[in-house]
């Protein structure tokens, strides 16, 4: 797994590459802290990422309180169909939005 | 039954997978359900690798061992960890799932997806060993 960080005006984007389990969630956890160190509208691009466990899950949900807290915004982007599925079942799918492309993510988070 | 074994740490997960994904394509499974069962077996070697070896500080393998029979793949993981029943943890309900994200716990989320995710789970320790055994029903063409 890889992950990149890069910041377009206020909004700061997280490229997430490859599987997301218990060995490289630590990884994402700590990129998307520093993500949210320096922004409050965060997009997380998750085109290239085929597997998500719960692992992956449990940093999503601490994305989303620190996001909440701050009154800020995340978007996902490019969640794949099992993703999503997953995300469906453990009722995750309700809290947040998901868009298809990086660039609507942005565009989202623009809005307000 | 065929048989593999792979290192109790976290670096065998990525391997464990893509063992799954083969033993799913000689199943001819279709891809959601090879995802689902990919899935499962990753949070359930998870717990083994953390709790049962790393916490405790063992240092052993687990055991993939599977078949494919009549209509169905069965896949049975095998570990010399401390005697440790997934289903007997307390598993979050229809309601804990609609909670709102800062309300809940995320204790047992993963154990809730292998149920989800498989036609049949189920539990034994026997011979020293706990045996955590996945089907999946292979669909007719």
């Amino acid at each position: 797994m890889k992950v990149t960080i890069t910041d377009q005006e206020e909004i700061t984007v997280v490229e997430v590459s490859g599987d997301i389990d218990s060995k490289t969630a630590p990884e994402f956890e700590r990129n998307a802290k520093l993500a949210m160190d320096k922004s409050k509208h965060i997009v997380i691009d998750l085109t290239d990422v085929g597997f998500m466990s719960s692992a992956g899950l449990r940093v999503l949900l601490m994305v989303y309180r620190n996001i909440r807290s701050q009154e800020g915004k995340v978007v996902l982007v490019g969640v794949s169909e099992e993703i999503q599925d997953v995300m469906s079942t453990t009722g995750f799918i309700n809290f947040f939005t998901i868009v298809e492309k990086p660039e609507d993510g942005v565009a989202f988070l623009k809005q307000d | 039954m065929e048989s593999k074994s792979f290192p109790g740490t976290v670096d065998s997960l990525d391997a464990l997978r893509e063992y799954i994904g083969e033993l799913s394509q000689q199943a001819g499974l279709a891809k959601k359900p090879t995802y689902s069962l990919k899935l499962a077996v990753d949070e359930i070697a998870t717990n083994i690798i953390l709790y049962g070896y790393q916490e405790p500080g063992i240092e052993a393998d687990f055991q993939v061992l599977s078949e494919i029979k009549d209509d169905k793949l069965v896949v049975i993981l095998e570990d010399i960890a401390a005697p440790f029943d997934p289903l007997a943890k307390e598993l979050p309900n229809a309601q804990d799932l609609t909670l709102s994200l800062e309300e809940r716990g995320i204790g047992g989320l993963g154990i809730f997806l292998t149920i989800n995710g498989v036609d049949e789970f189920s539990y034994e320790y026997a011979d020293g060993k706990n045996r955590n055994k996945f089907v999946m029903k292979i669909a007719a063409t």
